[in-house]
């Protein structure tokens, strides 16, 4: 990050970056705070000129994104952080918006870039003036940003995240960029970075940590499906009915809000969707098909929302129907889904409305974080079904094959990925078996600390010389620890973020 | 200084010496998988896998350790086998046949000494009874 920095004072470099924050929160049509943005963007138009003189161009090029993306995230965390932080995280703030939208933010831009310089930026306060001169340039230049801050963007803020994520809804909403999974580290450095909430476009960093990264909303869409899958299965196999119960007594509400700090849009979904659930098993055909309406009209407004709880339902009517009413020939239709219950086109084979086509394969390029919790909870009571145990764990894998891929900087066949996610699932399997012998092994039901030292030990991580306390400070700095702690400490119950 | 040389050369040629006793009994396994599947073993192979032995070994010796430890106990159990030897299916099996044999073995050991116990006390009491009669 020698460029992010200039030799000179820091204090300089602070209030360049305040400058530029602040002036992205003029840029921005969402924040009204042109006013503060007005006085700041003609103390900015000064320095510009002595500025520029003095810096290569490519530098320049390099934070061009900055201004840009600046406009529309900085603004965010620019009011609330610009007198905590430091330059160093002002500028990552700076570099983390490099990932929004460049259409928008070169719409956004313009306006306030007409103003100062004319063009060739120079490159310590490089972030303004590249915003002003170098807006073609948005696409081949989003690779070098990333060779910046990788240090940087690894750490981010929760309220800085809290932000993005809303941010990146928006966005998402907004953009016409698809989500498919990334071969190239250009183009997906565009699409991932919307998923993105703290990594360079070219490290998918957030696809490693399915706990802690923010995804966007298409993901529940798929969480909700497979845990309807489940469900309809755990109603095949006998005990089906104990394990409902359960899953609608979930403090999913406290649990959610102890764990991730926007769980909220998560919060008011599963509830419903928990609490639903149980109704079919226990409802005839009519009142299923009461439910589904009830759910239509409880979702939220999301247009994803309402496709994915009315799949919900209908997967819930196939579901209670399979079991209740063979016999009745109103649901023979969907009666005869079951024997392919377990695939969601299954339920566009019952006959259901065609608008679950739309969330149901929509959801599959992007991967679903909640999916090996959600699954891994339901699959973990029962003990049967091998198979519907297979999918959502294999589809939860499917970050992992991605995050694979990316490390091994050449593009991968679909076979491989697939081979690579066996191996994964043997992988953990053999890893979660192994703690639960090892607890049982000294006699005990929960598996502890002590237990994941004992494997850390077999594997070679954890020896003489490098204790387990040296291996978490090492790779789990505080910022990763602040938000992995109220998942340890939330009973077991852990929900990813949405 | 020469003292901790003198012992690690000790240390170093006691190590040999096993090796050499465990690449014995690991050539006599060979040769014996030989004459049964009618493939001769290359030198080269039998000290290969006599070397991956005795590191192996050593592995198992720590771990077994680890594992008394993590059970809060000071000596190594079957248990601790057992885990070690979880992986291999047909391995466990035997294992735990055969501890099964040598724990059956231990209480018919047992049964036995108790009755020469009894039998001892028998016949002493008898002896007493007589000589008391008497």
């Amino acid at each position: 990050m020698a460029d992010g920095y200039s030799p000179n004072s820091e204090p300089t470099t602070r209030t360049l970056l305040r400058r530029v924050l602040d002036t992205a929160d003029s840029r921005s049509p969402r924040r009204p705070r042109s006013i503060r943005a007005g006085t700041q963007r003609t103390l900015l138009e000064t320095p510009s000129p002595r500025r520029r003189s003095s810096q290569r161009k490519s530098t320049a090029r390099r934070h061009s994104h900055g201004t840009r993306s600046v406009g529309r995230l900085a603004h965010v965390q620019a009011s609330r952080h610009l007198d905590e932080q430091t330059p160093r995280t002002l500028l990552k703030n700076i570099l983390l918006t490099v990932f929004f939208t460049a259409p928008e933010s070169s719409i956004l831009v313009p306006k306030s870039v007409v103003k100062p310089v004319p063009a060739p930026p120079a490159v310590q306060p490089p972030r303004r003036e590249s915003s002003r001169g170098s807006l073609e340039l948005q696409l081949p230049e989003l690779e070098p940003p990333t060779s910046l801050a990788p240090g940087l963007l690894a750490r981010g803020r929760r309220k800085q995240r809290l932000r993005l994520s809303v941010f990146q809804q928006e966005v998402d909403q907004g953009l016409p960029l698809s989500q498919e999974p990334p071969k190239t580290a250009d183009a997906s450095s565009l699409t991932s970075s919307l998923n993105l909430t703290f990594a360079t476009p070219v490290q998918p960093q957030s696809v490693k940590r399915p706990g802690l990264a923010r995804r966007p909303p298409t993901r529940r869409a798929v969480d909700v499906g497979v845990l309807l899958q489940d469900l309809r299965d755990t109603s095949l196999a006998p005990s089906g009915s104990s394990l409902r119960t359960p899953v609608a007594t979930l403090p999913t509400d406290t649990v959610l809000e102890d764990t991730q700090p926007f769980s909220q849009p998560l919060v008011g979904r599963s509830p419903s969707v928990h609490h639903s659930l149980p109704h079919p098993s226990h409802n005839e055909t009519e009142d299923t098909e009461k439910a589904v309406d009830h759910w239509t009209q409880s979702s939220q407004p999301g247009l994803q929302n309402d496709k994915v709880t009315e799949s919900v339902g209908s997967q819930g009517a196939v579901e209670a129907e399979e079991p209740d009413a063979l016999s009745d020939e109103d649901s023979s239709g969907r009666a005869a889904s079951p024997a392919v219950a377990s695939r969601t086109p299954s339920l566009l084979q019952a006959g259901q409305p065609p608008p679950f086509l739309e969330p149901t394969p929509r959801p599959g390029a992007a991967v679903v974080s909640s999916e090996p919790v959600l699954a891994r909870r339901l699959p973990r009571p029962r003990a049967a079904g091998p198979r519907p145990r297979q999918d959502p764990h294999k589809t939860g894998l499917n970050h992992y094959a991605k995050l694979f891929s990316f490390y091994a900087k050449m593009p991968m066949e679909k076979a491989a990925l697939e081979v690579v996610e066996k191996c994964l699932d043997k992988y953990f399997q053999h890893l979660c078996s192994d703690l639960e012998v090892f607890a049982a092994h000294a006699g005990r039901k929960t598996v502890r600390p002590e237990d994941l030292e004992l494997l850390m030990r077999r594997q070679g991580l954890v020896t003489d010389q490098v204790s387990l306390h040296v291996l978490v400070e090492r790779h789990l700095p505080l910022e990763y620890r602040q938000l992995l702690i109220p998942c340890a400490f939330s009973g077991n119950s852990v929900f990813p973020a949405q | 200084m020469a003292e901790e040389e003198a012992e690690e050369q000790q240390r170093f040629s006691y190590q040999q010496r096993l090796r050499a006793a465990v690449h014995y009994t690991v050539a006599g396994l060979c040769q014996e998988v030989a004459s049964d599947k009618e493939m001769p073993f290359s030198k080269q192979s039998i000290a290969a896998i006599s070397e991956v032995t005795f590191r192996q070994c050593e592995n198992f010796a720590k771990d077994l350790e680890m594992f008394a430890r993590h059970a809060r106990r000071s000596t190594i159990n079957t248990e601790d086998v057992k885990l070690l030897a979880r992986r291999s299916n047909s391995l466990l099996k035997y294992i735990t046949e055969k501890s099964e044999e040598i724990a059956q073995f231990n209480t018919e050991q047992k049964a036995k000494k108790k009755k020469k116990l009894e039998e001892g006390n028998k016949t002493l009491e008898a002896a007493e009874v007589v000589e008391s009669e008497s």
